[in-house]
């Protein structure tokens, strides 16, 4: 059991580390261009594709790193359902009676 | 890290205090996004255009950052099973339309009553809003802490479930079924809010609790799915007028992506009263902080006579009492995490004694 949470443990690191690593670099890259960077990003029109694209690049990549980083930290979600609750029984429309054929005609 | 290239009316120089303060709200603003679904872009824009931005670049900006956050911390929350995407899309929908309605309003009285009249529209929305939603939600907080029964469904949301207008939707995660007739309204305050005070969830959050009848876990779930949905979309826009400084955007995103997570994490340490708790504190405390910003408005359409040194005195303690709604907000949702944490460390050594 200890054995298997230190490879745990390794793990998390080892993406921690890859990801922080992805994240420096690409923050780097767009930092040491900073100026032409934000007038290229600020044109307009069709450029308008540029940040948005930088953005979720770097959501996946940070948010990658973040994520490692809080469980390498030991901070991590206790696994737990949303609590259900008791909600109204879904309404039926009216139901008119059956039509019944009389025998005794 | 002086842009000499820029235009120096659009850009500001960035300098290591701007980056540090713009890194902190940022991550203080993700935290709380991640817990109560929306919150840190009331902040996060004025405190942009107090280093000198731009308005119209800090909100666009503000924006770029927010729909990348609000999608990390959908995702993660979906994970822990909180978010109901067909509801998030659903009140999305009909919350672009509150949107277009909000900015066709926000024009007629700019075009009315010049800026000052619309700041005051502004600060009047927020005051009425937030004093109305906030001070229930924390009332139906208080109430819930002190019954015994957890958390039931409101009784405008279970009379609206019981009401049979065709096409009923049915939410799985949520656990609800709702003619969709009732979410339109939802949605559509959410959007109308968020194009005049730029928090369409002080609106959407209490709307899916109250009015729909998902409970505040999801509900404040859903929200993210909604705030990523309608903060893309107004990115595109503000990114086709070239509003955006990417700079500004991706420091903030360096902050919040590490606060939504953490934000996320806690809602599974906590009671889900303290989300109720958290967002009652924090719309309250900025009803407050916008009250102090009327003032001004008032002196600028000359319908009150105020001195310059109050109105400045004034406007710091505005700004300053923003910041204090976020940290409130920040520091409940720590100290609740904590809490939790130790509950759940205390379970978990006496269930291993047991064992022993």
């Amino acid at each position: 059991m200890a054995a298997k949470t230190q490879i745990r443990k390794k793990k998390i690191l080892m993406r921690t580390l890859m990801y922080g690593a992805i994240t420096t670099a690409l923050y780097a890259a767009v930092f040491s261009y900073a100026s032409p960077i934000t007038e290229l990003f600020a044109r307009g029109g069709f450029y308008a594709a540029l940040p948005i694209a930088t953005v979720f690049v770097f959501s996946f990549a940070h948010g990658a790193f973040s994520s490692s980083l809080w469980s390498a930290l030991g901070i991590e979600a206790i696994t737990k359902q949303a609590a259900k609750r008791k909600t109204a029984p879904s309404p039926r429309p009216i139901q008119k009676p059956r039509a019944r054929l009389r025998m005794s005609a | 890290m002086i842009d000499h290239a820029l235009d120096a009316a659009k850009f500001i120089d960035l300098t290591w205090m701007n980056v540090s303060f713009l890194f902190i709200v940022g991550f203080i603003g993700g935290l709380v996004s991640g817990f109560i679904g929306s919150g840190g872009a009331f902040v996060l824009t004025p405190a942009m255009m107090s280093l000198g931005v731009p308005a119209a670049v800090a909100v666009a900006s503000n924006m770029c950052h927010k729909f990348p956050k609000a999608m990390v911390g959908a995702y993660k929350r979906y994970k822990y099973g909180q978010v109901d995407l067909k509801l998030g899309i659903v009140m999305a929908a009909s919350a672009t339309v509150g949107v277009q309605a909000g900015i066709k309003i926000q024009e007629l009285i700019l075009s009315k009553w010049g800026e000052a009249g619309s700041n005051l529209y502004v600060s009047l929305s927020f005051v009425a809003v937030l004093l109305f939603v906030g001070s229930y939600v924390f009332y139906d907080a208080f109430k819930t802490s002190n019954s015994e029964g957890g958390d039931p469904v409101p009784k405008l949301a279970r009379r609206l479930q019981s009401i049979n207008l065709p096409p009923m939707i049915h939410f799985k995660t949520a656990d609800l079924t709702i003619s969709l007739w009732f979410t339109i309204p939802v949605g559509f305050a959410t959007g109308l809010l968020a194009a005049t005070i730029a928090v369409g969830g002080f609106v959407g959050v209490p709307g899916m609790i109250y009015a729909v009848g998902a409970s505040g876990l999801i509900s404040s779930a859903s929200e993210l799915v909604i705030a990523f949905l309608m903060g893309f979309g107004g990115t595109v826009k503000w990114a086709m007028h070239g509003m955006v400084d990417i700079r500004l955007t991706l420091i903030i995103l360096a902050g919040s992506l590490v606060g939504v997570q953490l934000g996320a994490i806690g809602t599974t340490y906590v009671k889900e009263n303290m989300i109720k708790i958290v967002m009652g504190t924090i719309m309250l405390i900025v009803a407050v902080s916008r009250a102090l910003a009327v003032p001004q408005y008032l002196n600028q359409l000359q319908l009150m006579d105020v001195d310059k040194f109050t109105l400045s005195i004034l406007d710091m303690v505005s700004f300053a009492t923003m910041c204090l709604a976020l940290a409130v907000g920040a520091v409940i949702i720590i100290g609740a995490m904590l809490k939790g944490r130790r509950a759940e460390y205390a379970a978990q050594t006496s269930e291993s004694y047991e064992h022993v």
